[in-house]
């Protein structure tokens, strides 16, 4: 489904993805841990498309095409998502009115027609009920006065809205609560099918609980360093990353 | 909307009513009287003069959708309250002097000018607070795209008698590419015991949430217009003339639809 290879990355002057290399396939679901400023919110944001990021060598393909020649909204189309480590407040902008612009945008890239309102409605009670979003939030304005939990939970609600293929999750459990942190995780295995794939990008074993990943990746200098099965997250959260480090300098 | 056409002595009382302007004015609503207004521009320059008498309440809708320059000067008085909404999107040079001049009078403004292309707007908003106990509050939001140029200038004017005056101005614009928009809000205040606050912003679009947008595949002119539209939104849904709601909103999206 993904496949990238030697992706290098810069902003500015800087390189931060100093050739990545990672392959996803439908239906697993890969972890990437490492310690701040490796580069994993790099990884997320030059997969969805930022323009911030210059790539500046690599591949990477998606379903077969080349992701890298395609603007944000068409890899998301394609069915890329990203759930936002701070998800943007858009004041006016109700949930409703911007998932309904998001769900047909989708269909209409997938040759369907739009809902309509009622079949719309009853999408979106269906889904927040996956994450027990608070059906008030959907009438109000995006993310705007959201408290932390629901402004991820609201990530997830958008993720089962879009049914995306592939999903990245972008710290999605930094600064929730235990309960929050179950219901956001809870949320994204119940999305999971055979189909389709999750990359969740983490600083804490504890997520990794709920999402039992098929692959653990350590990012460290904008390079996979290591990788590994559910295991190692246990094995870093116990013994930190130093003994990876301090391998990887000797190499 | 059930609104009938101002008569022309001018004397307002309760109902719904509208006008254009293409000639000076003077209209004074009635004691006690609770009326609609809506003023249409007409091409030129027109002055209207708006007298709330005692314990009057109008609510007054001003729409310049063609080149205008067109005075509205409001006075207030005692226990009267002007609920006010001015709408721009056309090349104008619109003023609004509203004077408090009986107490407990209260004067509210929501605003909003979308400029495109090469239009030039220039908005003021005074508020004369001329004796104690009165309330006023002015918000007025400013779009420009293209090569277009707004400004906007609002004076609140607080006389050496009018005491707890209570009085709040807020100027917030955003310009897209290489429009742009000035902002001038003053103070003038004569009294000692007053409760004034002003606030301008303008700002760029916000691109962290037109990434955002995009990320769920909205393209990036519907993700430009949707923000641009929430950020006018409240002024519109919150319009003082209810039964004008539908044609502001009409008037806004044919206008966003230029940005």
């Amino acid at each position: 489904m993904l496949k990238v290879e030697n992706l290098h990355a810069s902003v500015g002057d800087k390189e931060i993805l100093k050739g990545i290399n990672l392959e996803v396939k439908a239906g697993e679901v890969h972890a990437i841990m490492g310690p701040n400023g490796s580069g994993k919110s790099t990884l997320a944001s030059v997969l969805a498309g930022n323009e911030k990021f210059t790539v500046t060598a690599g591949s990477v393909e998606f379903e077969g095409e080349d992701l890298l020649k395609l603007p944000i909204e068409d890899r998301a189309r394609r069915g890329l998502f990203l759930g936002f480590q701070y998800p943007v407040e858009i004041p006016g902008v109700t949930m409703a009115n911007f998932m309904k612009i998001a769900v047909n945008e989708q269909r209409k890239h997938r040759g369907l027609e739009p809902l309509t309102a009622a079949e719309y409605l009853k999408m979106m009670r269906e889904k927040s009920a996956i994450v027990e979003l608070d059906s008030k939030l959907t009438s109000r304005a995006v993310n705007e006065g959201f408290s932390g939990g629901e402004k991820k939970k609201n990530e997830i609600f958008q993720m089962a809205m879009l049914e995306p293929k592939l999903a990245i999750l972008d710290e999605t459990d930094s600064g929730l609560d235990i309960d929050a942190l179950r219901i956001v995780a809870t949320g994204v295995t119940r999305l999971k099918r055979e189909d389709n794939a999750t990359v969740v990008i983490t600083h804490y074993q504890r997520l990794l609980d709920y999402i039992v990943p098929d692959y653990v990746h350590v990012l460290y200098k904008g390079r996979i360093i290591y990788t590994g099965d559910k295991t190692l997250a246990l094995k870093l959260e116990k013994e930190g990353y130093d003994w990876l480090i301090n391998d990887y300098r000797e190499e | 909307m059930g609104a009938q056409p101002l008569p022309a002595d001018s004397n307002v009382a309760s109902g719904v009513w509208w006008l254009v302007a293409s000639e000076d004015r003077n209209i004074v609503v009635s004691e006690g009287a609770n009326a609609t207004l809506a003023i249409f521009d007409a091409e030129g320059a027109v002055d209207v003069n708006i007298d709330i008498m005692a314990g009057a309440e109008l609510r007054l809708l001003h729409l310049v959708t063609s080149h205008s320059a067109a005075q509205i000067a409001i006075a207030v008085a005692e226990g009267g309250v002007c609920r006010a909404t001015e709408i721009v999107v056309a090349p104008s040079d619109t003023r609004v002097v509203a004077s408090l001049v009986g107490r407990d009078a209260r004067f509210e403004l929501g605003g909003a000018f979308i400029l495109t292309d090469e239009d030039n707007a220039s908005v003021t908003v005074d508020v004369n607070h001329m004796v104690a106990d009165c309330t006023s509050r002015t918000s007025y939001k400013g779009v420009a795209s293209g090569k277009a140029h707004g400004s906007f200038s609002g004076l609140v004017y607080v006389a050496p008698n009018a005491q707890h005056t209570d009085s709040e101005q807020l100027s917030r614009n955003i310009t897209i590419g290489d429009a742009r928009i000035e902002t001038l809000p003053q103070l003038e205040i004569y009294a000692d015991d007053v409760k004034c606050s002003h606030g301008a912003t303008v700002g760029q679009m916000d691109s962290d949430a037109v990434l955002y947008m995009r990320q769920r595949g909205l393209d990036l002119a519907t993700a430009k217009r949707l923000q641009i539209e929430g950020f006018v939104d409240d002024v519109i849904l919150h319009s003082s003339v209810e039964s004008c709601v539908e044609l502001v909103t009409e008037v806004v999206a044919e206008k966003l639809n230029r940005l």
